[in-house]
């Protein structure tokens, strides 16, 4: 298991994703304004200016032992590790709390709290409406009385085309990563991209800006709430 | 049990500083992917939103006998509407077992066609490890072909999240959410499930990884 965690890190180390994750980071903290200059400077504001957050040790903390988050969503695809114990994030159960252990992960310091800490609560819905099934095909029948297709059938019709003639729609790999960390204008890119691309560092800045600014509204109430955020602070009014 | 468990407990302050607008600059935390990319699949945003290829959901997870992969999609849906069988979505399933961990190794297809009678439809999933032909059906029934075993239909939507509460959060600028509001609960998606032997998917102690895919044929629509 640990040849193989090994194997994940060494792998992320050399597609570039957590060097560049930083080096973008460096110039991304300070919000949208590009401002690289390591002294602040206090121009007079009609109104006081919020506590910003520089998000890299959110980034950089090990969800386990050598499994970054930066990890976890760059590249953007869902890991199994075969040797270990099946569930979110190691692979994606049907019965896993994805959200609350992903909120968890990027807002919270996992040295203090557990990855499970938001899905103890918890914030969100802790399971399905329904019992899903605990065997193949395990998803739970639909509900209702919708209209049945006849399984009687034998003979179809299947187009042959070969995949480089269809146009790319969409793309999922982690539960919320595209939709939470993936603002607007980049959403388009991003669902056309691959994995490839993820290492490469192509939406690193965009994730970085992204996950800044939803630290910068939530840190404070998350504080608030006896919870210590991953991020620091930066600046502050 | 309509209690609101917000996270009072956790913290009564747990009042946003600023509004919902500052909040979600450009994002919508909509779901795991349903309705991604929006200006292609959101009927709010797009007056031709593709349905059919859009994924709601990927899961993947592992026992001692074998690999399980689930792909979601045209979803979610009211409990009268029917299942979505598009021929002209290529869905794929990509996996990867060796270095680098972005290539799809084994990508696995999924097609549905129409069958010879009415309200007749077949899944056609090519590309499993260790098969030696595509393996094709009806929908709504369980197919095994050589150690593999997949089953295309209409099932309850498995996803469980509270979206009013994000959106009220994001609109009042006050945390809001609520444990026992599902979004997802009542209703319906169509799902391609898939069954196959871990040796064929094992490679040593290479991490697995997974990603889902749609394409249409002809362009989007």
């Amino acid at each position: 298991m640990e040849t193989n965690k090994r194997s994940i890190r060494r792998t992320l180390l050399m597609t570039g994703s957590l060097a560049l994750i930083a080096g973008t980071l460096s110039g991304c903290f300070d919000d949208d304004d590009q401002q690289p200059d390591p002294t602040p400077t206090m121009a007079p504001s009609p109104t006081p200016t919020q506590t910003t957050y520089d998000v890299t040790p959110c980034l950089q903390q090990e969800v386990a032992p050598g499994v970054s988050v930066a990890g976890l969503i760059v590249p953007d695809t869902l890991t199994l590790d075969l040797s270990g114990t099946s569930g979110f994030p190691n692979g994606r159960k049907l019965s896993d709390p994805v959200i609350d252990v992903t909120l968890a992960v990027i807002f919270l310091d996992l040295g203090t709290h557990s990855a499970t800490t938001l899905a103890g609560l918890p914030l969100n819905p802790p399971s399905n409406d329904v019992a899903f099934q605990s065997s193949f095909p395990f998803l739970a029948p639909p509900q209702g009385s919708p209209p049945v297709t006849t399984a009687t059938g034998t003979t179809f019709t299947f187009r042959s085309s070969s995949p480089d003639q269809y146009t790319r729609v969409d793309r999922m790999g982690m539960p919320a990563v595209s939709t939470a960390l993936i603002g607007s204008d980049t959403k388009v890119a991003y669902n056309d991209a691959d994995p490839a691309d993820d290492a490469s560092g192509t939406f690193v800045p965009e994730l970085t800006e992204q996950l800044t600014g939803l630290t910068n509204a939530l840190a404070d109430d998350l504080v608030a709430a006896g919870l210590q955020p991953c991020a620091t602070a930066t600046t502050a009014s | 049990m309509q209690h609101k468990k917000t996270i009072a407990a956790v913290a009564a302050g747990l009042t946003l500083a600023i509004g919902g607008a500052a909040l979600m600059p450009g994002l919508g935390l909509v779901a795991a992917d349903h309705l991604d990319p929006p200006s292609r699949t959101d009927p709010s945003v797009d007056s031709t939103p593709d349905r059919a290829a859009d994924i709601a959901d990927l899961f993947a997870w592992h026992d001692a006998d074998n690999v399980y992969f689930i792909m979601t999609f045209a979803g979610p849906q009211a409990t009268d509407q029917p299942a979505t069988y598009d021929p002209d979505v290529l869905y794929t399933i990509n996996v990867s077992n060796d270095s680098p961990r972005t290539t799809a190794d084994f990508p696995i297809y999924v097609r549905f066609g129409a069958g010879s009678g009415s309200n007749e439809y077949g899944v056609q999933v090519s590309g499993i490890p260790g098969t030696s032909g595509p393996i094709e059906g009806s929908v709504e029934k369980t197919l095994t072909q050589e150690g593999a075993t997949v089953r295309a239909g209409l099932f309850d939507d498995p996803f469980f999240f509270d979206l009013q509460g994000f959106k009220d959060t994001a609109s009042t600028g006050t945390l809001s959410f609520d444990s026992s509001r599902d979004f997802f609960a009542g209703q319906n998606l169509t799902a391609i499930v898939i069954s196959i032997p871990r040796d064929r998917i094992e490679n040593g102690t290479s991490p697995i990884d997974v990603w889902g895919t749609t394409a249409r044929i002809g362009g989007q629509m």
